[in-house]
């Protein structure tokens, strides 16, 4: 059974007098453990899956199954206690809290755990040298720069043991080196600890690191790229149920 | 809402707090200074109301000259005590002079009685405890004084001391504490001494006023008429009142003032409740996206309002507890008092006060809290993310 499983995934907005359609009746599969690229022009509908995957966003019509859980069958409270074991999201501004040092942000999400206070502390560690930030917990973002404030959201993002890593252009803001460096370490996450990713960008550099690529276009899967290897693809048929 | 859970993030409003060091300093200071005005203005009315209530006994009668209202003004001839002696129900007269160190408002008022022995051992000695010094050491001096105890603090004084105040030197030969503020707040001395120190061109004989006691509470209004009648014609007329409307009248006006700072009290309260709403209100504007990204981690609405109103209740309670006690403080090393027609009123350091404005402060911190709390927990997430 895949782990994200959707079906006729339909998103409306309201804008106005105009209807705003930027999710269509979109058919994907994904399995546990693939590492899937997003990529699209803008409002193909990249960004409003990749919500509705986190369970911030809900669909108008069509169903979304992750790790077994309807997610339209939940109410506001389930959601929010399912975000918090299920998935983390990595964002292009990384999103940290100000006020808060790199090992508190990391804990932050493992406040909403019940777990001992030194079982909390070891998670924490573990993650920040995983993301290989630990030498800056006790930094505040603004004394980091962009590459380690977005080691510091995926630490913040792994910490969790998560079933889906979602991430939202994570290399987008950016330079060269620091984004290679951050996808080296999403890569790894992925080889190494069999974590599933899926990541949205507009860089085809950043997805020729995934296993597939989905390209959406009018809120439908227009295209699958699967990669064996690098540079290495097989293309599927637009507008059919995507699988990853 | 799962308690340890509860209790846990609350690390998240005390890092906000902490780490906006000016944000809340600028509020708690303004929510100090608030409390402080409200603790010092509660602390006074709780005076008036002591004095007025309390102080007082109800089978007492003031004699007081006709139409003066203060200490200096108010002149009786001495041997009017042998005429209101006779008149029927008087069990006792007794002669006070008085003299006070400031006839004008005042928060440092001294107020002399001068009294006889017999009233000192009648009225005085059994409802106080002497703290220093002895009354046979009052009785065997004429320059003695028996000092109140909020006197003898206020103005740092012990047995054996001498001090000058109003043109009278007295010996402090004992200090005593009594549940009366009149008591408490005034030098009990000798009344020929007081008279001879305070003659002044050729007062001696003269008092201020007389204290009646009667055999039957029911008797004071009769009483009051006989006393007031039988010195109508007389060149000194008199104005008797029981001892509880006389001090109320007395501080009649100081009652209406009260009465009008306890507007300043429900204002200082409105703007503890103005500023932390003003600060919650800023900084859950300035916190959209985090309180976004709080919200994708997984914290649920009903979380975040409550983090948001334990800031509003820290906020509240940290800044009212230092105003309240700063007042609380000031009062208890100052022991402001002040007089009105020669009735002492105390501005008292009450716990009762304490606790009560730390209450205030609480409730009015949460509900300052609830508008910005619920307006937190209503955040759209993805909306917030994408405008923020």
């Amino acid at each position: 059974m895949p782990l994200v499983e959707a079906r006729g995934l339909t998103r409306t907005y309201r804008k106005g007098e105009q209807e705003i359609r930027p999710l269509d009746g979109l058919d994907l599969d994904i399995d546990a453990g693939r590492f899937v690229a997003l990529m699209g022009p803008s409002g193909s509908g990249k960004s409003t899956l990749l919500n509705l995957l986190a369970g911030i966003d809900r669909p108008t019509a069509g169903s979304l199954v992750v790790d077994g859980v309807d997610l339209a069958a939940l109410s506001r409270r389930e959601l929010a206690e399912w975000r918090s074991r299920k998935v983390s999201i990595v964002f292009q501004l990384y999103n940290l809290v100000p006020v808060l040092t790199a090992y508190e942000n990391v804990e932050l999400p493992l406040l909403l755990h019940d777990l001992p206070r030194r079982e909390r502390h070891a998670r924490v560690v573990r993650a920040l040298e995983r993301a290989h930030i630990a030498h800056r917990h006790d930094h505040m973002p603004r004394q980091l720069s962009g590459g380690e404030e977005q080691r510091v959201a995926i630490a913040r993002a792994i910490v969790t043991e998560p079933a889906l890593l979602l991430a939202d252009e994570p290399t987008g803001d950016l330079d060269r080196s620091s984004a290679e460096s951050i996808l080296d370490l999403l890569s790894s996450l992925h080889r190494d600890e069999g974590r599933t990713i899926v990541m949205v960008t507009h860089d085809p550099r950043a997805a020729e690191r995934a296993q597939a690529t989905l390209h959406l276009e009018k809120g439908r899967v227009a295209e699958t790229i699967a990669r064996t290897g690098a540079k290495e693809s097989s293309r599927a048929p637009a507008n059919t149920e995507a699988h990853a | 809402m799962n308690l340890p859970r509860a209790l846990r993030v609350l690390r998240f409003p005390r890092l906000q707090l902490q780490r906006h060091a000016l944000r809340t300093a600028l509020a708690l200071g303004g929510i100090a200074v608030a409390m402080l005005l409200w603790t010092i203005i509660r602390s006074a009315e709780l005076g008036v109301a002591l004095a007025t209530e309390r102080g007082a006994s109800d089978t007492k009668l003031v004699v007081y000259r006709q139409n003066r209202y203060c200490p200096f003004a108010s002149q009786l001839p001495q041997h009017y005590a042998e005429s209101i002696e006779r008149i029927p129900g008087v069990r006792s007269v007794s002669p006070v002079k008085i003299v006070v160190s400031n006839c004008r408002a005042s928060l440092d008022v001294l107020t002399f009685r001068g009294v006889l022995p017999e009233w000192i051992d009648a009225e005085l000695l059994p409802g106080v405890e002497m703290l220093q010094g002895s009354a046979d050491e009052w009785r065997s001096r004429g320059d003695a004084a028996l000092v109140g105890e909020e006197l003898a603090a206020r103005r740092r004084l012990r047995a054996g001391d001498t001090f000058r105040s109003a043109g009278v030197t007295v010996v402090v030969a004992g200090i005593f504490s009594s549940d009366d503020p009149q008591d408490r707040n005034s030098a009990f001395v000798h009344l020929p001494f007081l008279q001879e120190q305070a003659k002044r061109g050729g007062s001696g004989g003269i008092v201020t006023q007389f204290t009646v006691t009667v055999d039957d509470p029911s008797k004071l209004e009769s009483v009051a008429t006989a006393i007031d009648e039988r010195f109508a014609s007389d060149s000194h007329p008199t104005s008797t009142a029981p001892e509880k409307s006389f001090v109320a009248n007395a501080a009649k006006d100081v009652v209406q003032l009260a009465g009008f700072a306890s507007w300043v009290a429900l204002a200082a309260l409105a703007a503890v409740f103005a500023l932390v709403a003003n600060a919650l209100a800023l900084a859950m504007q300035a916190r959209v996206r985090e309180t976004a990204v709080l919200e994708v981690l997984g914290f649920t609405g009903s979380l975040v309002a409550w983090m948001t109103v334990a800031e509003g209740l820290a906020l509240a309670l940290v800044g009212g507890a230092i105003g309240a006690v700063a007042a609380w403080t000031g009062l208890w090393v100052l022991r402001p008092a002040f007089s009105a027609e020669g009735a002492v009123i105390e501005i008292l350091p009450s716990a009762s006060v304490l606790l009560a404005g730390l209450a205030a402060s609480a409730v009015i911190g949460v509900a300052a809290a609830l508008v910005p709390a619920l307006r937190a927990a209503r955040l759209g997430t993805a909306q917030a993310l994408r405008a923020g």
